[in-house]
């Protein structure tokens, strides 16, 4: 059966704590100096009236997304699922995948050359029913993972409970990655 | 701003770099000098050898142009050996593709045309004669040839424009007006490069008249870019919010705004115009002052690319 894959992240949960960027570094032999997910925090506001706002940066798995369309050879592409991949084989490495990603979440890989993104642990992981490494570690259960077509999922329930912002949805490309916003907002 | 997480580099970096430019650059090139010697060809007393200067200079440029910018442009991806890949995978939703397919079409036609040009020197008193029936179908089926050809120059040309506008998180780059800013200042280079190469190199055989054209062609396609590149910053300041934003950051920071000040603008554009009607008509039509004017167009057209390339890559909201 096909899935409709959702990943929450939940700002009100998350301490910046990393966990989730190392945990992927190590599920995916990461080079260090790029990322496929990183959590970058930002502290707003003037002392003592200070705020951290969080922003999870990663590929948000667009349903349309602008990778495929742009990838002269299809390699990029999008599985039955939904999920967008890459093929290294039929990759020639134009970048232009790079350029056209709205969420900045493709980098060249320095030591395998080849163009890389975060790919939901799918090999891995997913494929095997489990969940990405980042949501399996995560300490405060900030992330959420699963299929919005069981209604007993808890991604699902969770997202009919909460507020959902969906990044730079204005570009159409309808991510499966939603954010929860910050409750207590942040200080500009 | 603190960066506990690391390294935010990624996030913010050129990813197609100078050689794309350069690449874009010469593919404009390549265009506007197969069509301004298609356009001279087919003017009255034009369309017999032996052949007017502009139209040797352009049967040269055009596949020079075209092969060096391809060189470049596959020698700058990470895995060179692999661009062949590009040859068997067709995505037809990818300007890149399109981009591929058409000039598959648009080379093999402006090697038709500099083989028909230049039959003489290659072919009847050359090494080539092996080319001689491709030279003789040149020549005998030139109108519908060059009709073919001058469609698949107008798509090179405007295609370098598409491959930028079509992705939608660069403000500067998403506008509609780029593959016609990049046409014409295609053909402008395409001219000028004309210009110099006729007037330098097939000194006798190029014509006043034809010179004295293409330069009055020229200034007229400068102005055309002038409003272009007026429509692309006054359309994105209508549009308000970040692109707004990104058109005022474009054009007044960094050492970006001053290539596009100083150098599309002031030596690509105005110069050009202003000497045009500055100077008397003597040193204006002297093969010394075009050749000059021709190569700050070509400038400025370089500067231009490079400008659109890195400032839509740098400024995006
Ligand atoms: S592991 Fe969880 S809490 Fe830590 S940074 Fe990642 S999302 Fe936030
Ligand atoms: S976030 Fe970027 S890489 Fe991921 S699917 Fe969307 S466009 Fe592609
Ligand atoms: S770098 Fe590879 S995946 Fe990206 S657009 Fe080019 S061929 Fe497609």
């Amino acid at each position: 059966m096909q899935k409709q894959y959702r990943l929450l992240y939940d700002e009100n949960l998350c301490i910046g704590c990393q966990a989730c960027s190392i945990a992927c570094r190590v599920e995916n032999s990461v080079p260090d100096e790029v990322y496929r997910v990183q959590v970058h925090m930002q502290t707003m506001g003037i002392f003592p009236n200070l705020g951290m706002h969080y922003e999870r940066l990663s590929c948000v798995m667009c349903e349309n997304p602008p990778c495929v369309s742009v990838c002269p050879t299809n390699a990029s592409f999008q599985s039955k699922d939904g999920l967008v991949h890459i093929d290294e084989k039929s990759c020639i490495s134009c970048k232009y995948c790079i350029l056209a990603c709205p969420y900045h979440a493709r980098f060249i890989n320095p030591l395998k050359n080849v163009v890389e993104k975060c790919t939901f642990c799918y090999e891995t992981r997913v494929s095997k029913e489990l969940s990405p490494a980042c949501v399996s570690i995560c300490p405060t259960d900030a992330l959420t993972f699963g299929d919005m077509r069981q209604s007993n999922s808890l991604v699902y329930q969770k997202s009919h409970k909460e507020v959902l912002l969906f990044p730079k949805a204005h570009l159409g490309t309808k991510p499966k990655v939603a954010f929860i916003p910050n409750r207590k907002g942040a200080k500009s | 701003m603190n960066h506990m997480a690391g390294s935010l580099e990624q996030y913010n970096t050129v990813v197609w770099h100078w050689p794309i430019a350069v690449y874009l650059f010469l593919a404009g090139l390549s265009a506007g000098a197969i069509i301004s010697a298609i356009i001279i060809k087919w003017m009255k007393g034009n369309d017999v050898s032996p052949w007017d200067g502009i139209i040797k200079a352009g049967a040269i440029l055009a596949p020079i142009t075209i092969g060096a910018g391809l060189f470049l442009l596959i020698f700058d991806l990470t895995r060179p050996l692999h661009f062949w890949k590009l040859l068997i995978h067709y995505n037809f939703g990818s300007v890149m593709t399109l981009g591929v397919l058409a000039l598959f079409a648009y080379f093999p036609v402006v090697i038709l045309f500099f083989l028909g040009v230049f039959k003489k020197e290659l072919i009847e008193n050359g090494p080539f004669k092996f080319l001689a029936p491709f030279a003789d179908m040149a020549l005998t089926y030139a109108k519908a040839i060059e009709s073919v050809t001058l469609i698949l120059a107008v798509g090179v040309g405007a295609y370098t424009g598409f491959l930028l506008s079509a992705m939608n998180s660069y403000p500067l780059l998403n506008t509609p007006i780029l593959p016609a800013l990049f046409l014409a200042s295609g053909v402008s280079a395409g001219i000028s490069a004309n210009l110099v190469v006729g007037l330098l190199f097939f000194k006798n055989s190029t014509g006043e008249s034809n010179v004295s054209y293409m330069h009055g062609l020229d200034v007229k396609v400068i102005f055309a870019e002038l409003f272009f590149l007026f429509i692309l910053f006054v359309g994105m300041m209508y549009q308000g919010g970040s692109s707004a934003h990104v058109a005022s950051a474009a054009l007044s920071s960094g050492g970006l705004s001053t290539l596009l000040w100083v150098g599309v603008i002031g030596l690509g554009l105005m110069l050009p115009i202003g000497l045009n009607f500055a100077l008397p008509h003597g040193v204006k039509h002297s093969h010394g002052f075009v050749i000059f004017n021709a190569l700050i167009v070509l400038i400025g057209v370089l500067a231009l690319r490079y400008y659109i390339l890195y400032a839509g890559q740098t400024f995006v909201g």
